[in-house]
C-alpha cells in the first residue's frame, strides 16, 4: 500500500495531511481555472475500466505476518509463516551459507552480470543431483531438463504455464488440504484444479484409500501434484510402502506426477531419505510419463527471500529425447524470458557454492540436522506440555508429523481466540509452524491451546 | 478397491510421452543466444557488442563504486544482512519508500508529490524491467486491454512479454525510417486507429509502449517538443501508456533530467486525468549495474476517483488504489510469491545514504561520459554523422542500419557480434579494440554499397 507520503509525516499526520491536501487542491484548482477539470475527470472516471476492479482479501499468510508485526502485546508468538527460527525465535542464517557468502564476496571475479535465461548451470546441475541422486538413471541417461526458478512458487508457475500452453485441458489434482497458493498458481494460468483426499480428520492420518480411488477415477493423463516430503500443511507423509502404491496407481492411469519438493533435508535432516518419493516416482514412471519436480531452497538452505529454486523435468526413456529435450528447453526459456528475462543471481551463487564445495556441503548437512532436530524437540515439548495439562483430546499426531508444520486439529474459532486472547498466531486451518516454538515460549503456547480448547469444549456443552 | 497390476510396461501406452513430442522448438533468444556463440569463438580479436551491459574502458564488467560501497556496508553490518527472510509480496516497505521518493519526488518534483499525496500510485518491487512489464501485462490483460502497440523496431523481448502474458493483438507503430525517427508516421498511425475505431464504434482500449529515453535498439529519441505532440495524441485517444524506463541517467548522465517523459505524462495541467492509468516500468539493471540481481519496479498511476474530491482526512487511503494493489499482489503471489532480497537491499542502502547516492549520481555521469567518448572516437574513425547526433542519439546502443547479411558477415568474418537487427552495444568498445572494430564496420558498410 502506498502510504509513503504519509509515513514521512510526524505523528500528527492527520492534521498535516488535511492541510497538505487542501493546499495541493487549491493550487490545482487555481492552475486549472480555465479548464473544466472536475467535469472532465468525472466523465473520464465513468469511462475508466479501473472501476470494475474489486478488492481482493489480503493473502492469509502475509496478512498474519502483518497483524503480528502490529501487535503491541509483550508476549506474542508467530506460528504462521513457514520460516525457520532458532531457539531465540530469530531468523537463522545457516553457518554454511555465511561461509559461502564470504567465499563469493572474496572472489575477484564476483560481479552482478546477468545469468543465462535458464539460470546458473552450477546451481541447476548440482540441484538435480541432490534431488534425483547421483546414481539416478534419469541423470545418467541425460534425460533431465533443469532450469533455475524463483524458488518453489516460481518453479510451480513455470510448470503451470507449460501445461497451460501445451496441455490446457489437463485437470490438476491437489491434495486436500494443500498449500494455500497451489490453487492460485494453477488457476491463474487458466487450468482447472480439483482435489484428492489426503487427510482423514477423524483419525488424523492419511486417507490412503480415498487418495488411491481419486487417482483411479481421474481422467487418464491428469496431473497429480504431490508433496514429496513434509506435507504442507498437515506434516503427514505417506510411508515408503504407501508411496509405492500411489506411484503404481498413477502409472496405471498414465497420469503425470508433479512433485513439489520444498522441504528436502528439512523433514528428517537427511537429503536422501527426504528424496525417496521423487526418486521412486522417476524410476517407476520412466516409461509412462515425464515427471515434473519443483524444488525450493527456501527452507533447507534458509534462502527464503533470495528466491532460489529449480524446475526439473525428467523425460521418459525413449528415442525421441534427442529432439524433445532441446524443444522443451527452448519453450521453458521462452517462458522465463517473458516474465523475468533471467533469474536472480545472488542466492543462486550462494546455493551453487554450497553444493559444489565439499566442506560447505558437509557443513550444510549438519545445519539441516540442527534445524530438523530442533523442530523434533519442539514437537515433543509441545505434546508433553499438553499431556501434562491434560488438555482434552489426543495430541500424539504432533510428534508423528514431520517438517515445519503441524496440523493441530484446532478449529478456526480456536485459532481466532488464540490470536485475540493469547497473541498466538496461526493459520485458520489450524496449521502451526513448529519452527516458531522455542524453549522460551512452548509452555506459554501449550497453556494458550489448553485454554482455547477448554473454552470451546465448555461452550459446546452449553 | 485399487487394481494393482504387475508392471508390464509394454502394455502401457506412453500417453504423455508421445504428446511431449508435439512441443515445437522455440527460436533461441536473439540476444542471450549470441553470447553463447561468442564464448565459443576462437578469434583473438573477437568483440561482443550484443548484450546491454556496461563495460569499463578495459572491457571489464565492474561493480559501480557506489554499489561496491553499499555491498561493503551490507556485509559489515550484520543486522542488514543476516535476515534472508521473505520480503512482502510486493517488496519491502523501505524499498518502496526509497524508490517512490526517488521517482516521484526527486525525478518528478513538480507533480509527483500530488499523486503521492492522493495515494494514486500502486507500487510493486519487480524483477527488473522485464518483471515490471510482465506484471503490468498480466494486470492489463485481466482488466483493461489485450491490445498493445510496440514501436517498430523495439527491444525484441517486448513482443514476447506481451504475447506470453495475455495480450491477443500486438500492433507495431512506425518509429524509424531512413535513419530518422518517424514521428509523423507514428502519429498518423495512431490517428488512423482512432478514426477506424470511431467508424466501427469500437470501444476497445489500446496500450502503447514508450521508451522513456535511450530507445532500444535505435538509440534515437524524440525531442521534448515531439514528445509533447505524441503524448497529447495518446491522451486524446485515451490510450494506456506503458513507460519503459530502463536507462534513466544514461542519456544525459543526469539521473533526474532523464525522467522527462515521466514528468510530461504526470503533468496534471496538461493531462488532468489518465482515465485508464499510466504504467511506469523502471529498472536498476543498467543505471546501477545490478543486472543479474533483478531489481526494478512497477508504478501504476491510478485514475482520479470521487475519493479525490473528498477532502475528509479520516478516510483511510484511496480505495481504487487499494483494489489495484490487491490485484497486483495476487498476480505476483501466483508467479513467484515475493521478490528477491539482495539487490533491493543494495538499492536501499544506495538510495537512503546521502553520500552513496551522490556517488551513484557521479557513477552514472561517468558512464554516460564514457559512452559519449566512444561515439566521438568512432566518429573520428568512421565519419558517420549520426554517431555524433547528440541531440537525438542516446544511451548504450548505436543502430548501424546493417542488414542481417551484413551482421552475419561481421560475425563470421570479423568475429564482431551485433544483435541481428544491427544494434551495437557501445559499452563493449574500448581503446584496445576500437581500431579493429571500426575497420570491420567500415569494410562491412562498403559491402552494402556494392550490393
Amino acid at each position: 500500500m502506498s502510504q509513503c507520503g504519509r509515513r514521512r509525516l510526524p505523528c500528527s499526520w492527520l492534521a498535516h495531511m488535511y492541510i497538505l491536501r487542501i493546499c495541493m487542491f487549491k493550487e490545482l484548482l487555481l492552475r486549472n481555472t480555465n479548464k473544466p477539470r472536475t467535469q472532465e475527470s468525472n466523465n473520464a472516471m465513468s469511462a475508466s475500466l479501473f472501476n470494475n476492479i474489486e478488492l481482493l482479501p489480503p493473502d492469509a499468510l502475509f496478512g498474519i505476518k502483518q497483524r503480528y508485526g502490529q501487535d503491541q502485546r509483550t508476549t506474542k508468538v508467530d506460528l504462521g509463516i513457514g520460516a525457520y527460527r532458532d531457539n531465540n525465535g530469530k531468523p537463522w542464517v545457516l553457518p554454511s551459507v555465511k561461509a559461502a557468502e564470504k567465499l563469493i564476496h572474496s572472489d575477484e571475479s564476483y560481479n552482478h552480470e546477468y545469468l543465462g535465461i535458464t539460470g546458473l548451470p552450477s546451481l541447476t546441475s548440482n540441484a538435480a543431483k541432490i534431488i534425483f541422486g547421483t546414481q539416478s538413471a534419469a541423470l545418467q541417461e541425460d534425460r533431465v531438463i533443469s532450469v533455475q526458478s524463483l524458488s518453489g512458487t516460481g518453479a510451480l508457475h513455470i510448470a503451470a504455464k507449460f501445461f497451460s500452453k501445451f496441455y490446457p485441458d489437463k485437470l490438476v489434482y491437489l491434495s486436500k488440504p494443500t498449500w494455500a497458493n497451489h490453487t492460485a498458481i494453477f488457476e491463474n494460468q487458466g487450468l482447472k484444479t480439483t482435489t484428492y483426499p489426503y487427510w482423514a480428520n477423524e483419525t488424523k492420518s492419511l486417507d490412503l484409500d480415498g487418495f488411491l480411488r481419486a487417482i483411479q477415477s481421474a481422467p487418464e493423463g491428469s496431473v497429480f501434484v504431490l508433496h514429496s516430503c513434509a506435507h504442507n500443511p498437515t506434516g503427514l507423509d505417506p510411508t515408503n510402502d504407501q508411496w509405492a502404491q500411489i506411484v503404481d496407481a498413477i502409472a496405471a492411469k498414465n497420469h503425470v506426477a508433479l512433485f513439489d519438493t520444498a522441504y528436502q533435508g528439512f523433514a528428517t535432516g537427511d537429503l536422501d531419505k527426504d528424496a525417496y518419493a521423487v526418486r521412486l516416482g522417476v524410476e517407476k514412471l520412466s516409461t509412462v510419463s515425464p515427471v515434473f519436480v519443483c524444488q525450493s531452497f527456501a527452507k533447507n538452505a534458509g534462502m527464503y527471500g533470495e528466491r532460489v529454486g529449480c524446475f526439473h523435468l525428467a523425460l521418459t526413456k525413449q528415442a525421441q529425447n534427442k529432439t524433445i529435450k532441446p524443444a522443451v528447453t527452448s519453450q521453458l526459456a521462452k517462458i522465463i524470458r517473458s516474465e523475468v528475462s533471467n533469474p536472480p543471481a545472488y542466492g543462486a551463487k550462494i546455493v551453487a557454492k554450497l553444493l559444489e564445495t565439499p566442506e560447505l556441503t558437509e557443513q550444510w548437512h549438519k545445519d539441516m540436522v540442527t534445524m530438523s532436530s530442533r523442530i523434533t524437540t519442539m514437537r515433543h515439548a509441545l505434546r508433553d506440555h499438553l499431556v501434562k495439562l491434560a488438555t482434552p483430546g489426543n495430541w500424539d499426531h504432533i510428534v508423528h508429523q514431520c517438517g515445519m508444520f503441524s496440523f493441530t486439529g484446532l478449529t478456526p474459532h480456536m485459532v481466532k481466540r488464540l490470536e485475540e486472547t493469547h497473541a498466538v498466531y496461526l493459520v485458520a486451518s489450524g496449521r502451526a509452524s513448529i519452527a516458531g516454538l522455542n524453549q522460551g515460549n512452548v509452555e506459554y503456547v501449550a497453556k494458550a491451546i489448553d485454554e482455547v480448547v477448554r473454552f470451546y469444549a465448555t461452550e459446546a456443552k452449553l | 478397491m485399487l487394481r494393482t497390476r504387475p508392471f508390464n510396461w509394454g502394455l502401457l501406452r506412453p500417453y504423455f510421452t508421445s504428446s511431449l513430442c508435439k512441443v515445437p522448438r522455440a527460436p533461441p533468444d536473439k540476444v542471450l543466444g549470441l553470447s553463447e556463440h561468442f564464448k565459443k569463438d576462437k578469434n583473438i580479436h573477437k568483440i561482443d557488442l550484443t548484450v546491454g551491459i556496461y563495460k569499463d574502458a578495459w572491457g571489464k564488467v565492474t561493480t559501480f563504486p557506489s554499489v561496491a560501497k553499499a555491498q561493503k556496508l551490507i556485509d559489515s553490518h550484520l543486522e542488514l544482512n543476516k535476515n534472508l527472510s521473505y520480503l512482502p509480496i510486493t517488496g519491502s516497505k523501505e524499498f518502496q519508500e526509497n524508490v517512490m521518493n526517488f521517482l516521484f519526488k526527486e525525478s518528478c518534483p513538480q507533480f509527483g508529490p500530488f499523486y503521492l499525496a492522493h495515494d494514486r500510485i500502486s507500487f510493486v518491487q519487480t524483477l527488473s524491467g522485464t518483471g515490471a512489464l510482465a506484471v503490468a501485462a498480466k494486470f492489463l490483460a485481466l482488466f483493461i486491454s489485450k491490445d498493445i502497440w510496440i514501436p517498430d523496431p523495439s527491444w525484441a523481448n517486448h513482443r514476447n512479454i506481451f504475447q506470453n502474458n495475455g495480450f491477443e493483438n500486438i500492433h507495431r507503430y512506425s518509429y524509424y525510417k531512413d535513419g530518422q525517427i518517424d514521428i509523423d508516421g507514428w502519429i498518423k498511425q495512431l490517428k488512423t486507429l482512432a478514426h477506424n475505431q470511431k467508424k466501427e464504434n469500437d470501444k476497445q482500449l489500446h496500450c502503447i509502449i514508450l521508451h522513456a529515453c535511450c530507445h532500444n535498439p535505435t538509440g534515437l529519441d524524440p525531442t521534448k517538443e515531439q514528445w509533447k505532440e505524441i503524448i497529447d495524441t495518446i491522451y486524446e485517444l485515451k490510450m494506456v501508456p506503458i513507460v519503459d524506463m530502463a536507462y534513466q541517467g544514461l542519456e544525459s548522465g543526469d539521473m533526474l533530467k532523464d525522467a522527462y517523459l515521466m514528468r510530461l505524462c504526470l503533468d496534471v495541467d496538461r493531462y488532468p486525468n489518465w482515465s485508464n492509468g499510466v504504467f511506469l516500468c523502471q529498472s536498476f539493471a543498467k543505471n546501477m549495474g545490478l543486472y543479474g540481481e533483478r531489481v526494478g519496479s512497477l508504478s501504476v498511476i491510478t485514475p482520479a476517483t470521487a475519493d479525490d474530491e473528498n477532502l475528509n482526512p479520516l478516510q483511510r487511503g484511496n480505495s481504487l488504489q487499494q483494489n489495484i494493489d490487491s490485484q497486483l499482489k495476487q498476480i505476483v503471489r501466483g508467479m513467484y510469491s515475493s521478490p528477491p532480497g539482495y539487490g533491493s537491499r543494495v538499492v536501499n542502502v544506495v538510495l537512503s545514504n546521502t553520500k552513496l547516492k551522490h556517488q551513484w549520481f557521479k557513477d552514472v555521469e561517468f558512464m554516460a561520459q564514457r559512452l559519449h567518448y566512444v561515439r566521438k572516437e568512432m566518429f573520428e574513425r568512421l565519419r558517420w554523422p549520426d554517431l555524433i547526433n547528440f541531440a537525438q542519439q542516446h544511451g548504450m546502443f548505436y543502430y548501424t542500419r546493417f542488414n542481417p547479411r551484413q551482421v552475419e558477415v561481421l560475425k563470421n568474418k570479423f568475429s564482431v557480434y551485433l544483435t541481428g537487427d544491427g544494434r551495437l552495444s557501445l559499452s563493449g568498445v574500448n581503446d584496445s579494440n576500437i581500431d579493429y572494430l571500426c575497420e570491420a564496420l567500415d569494410a562491412v558498410s562498403k559491402m552494402s554499397e556494392i550490393a
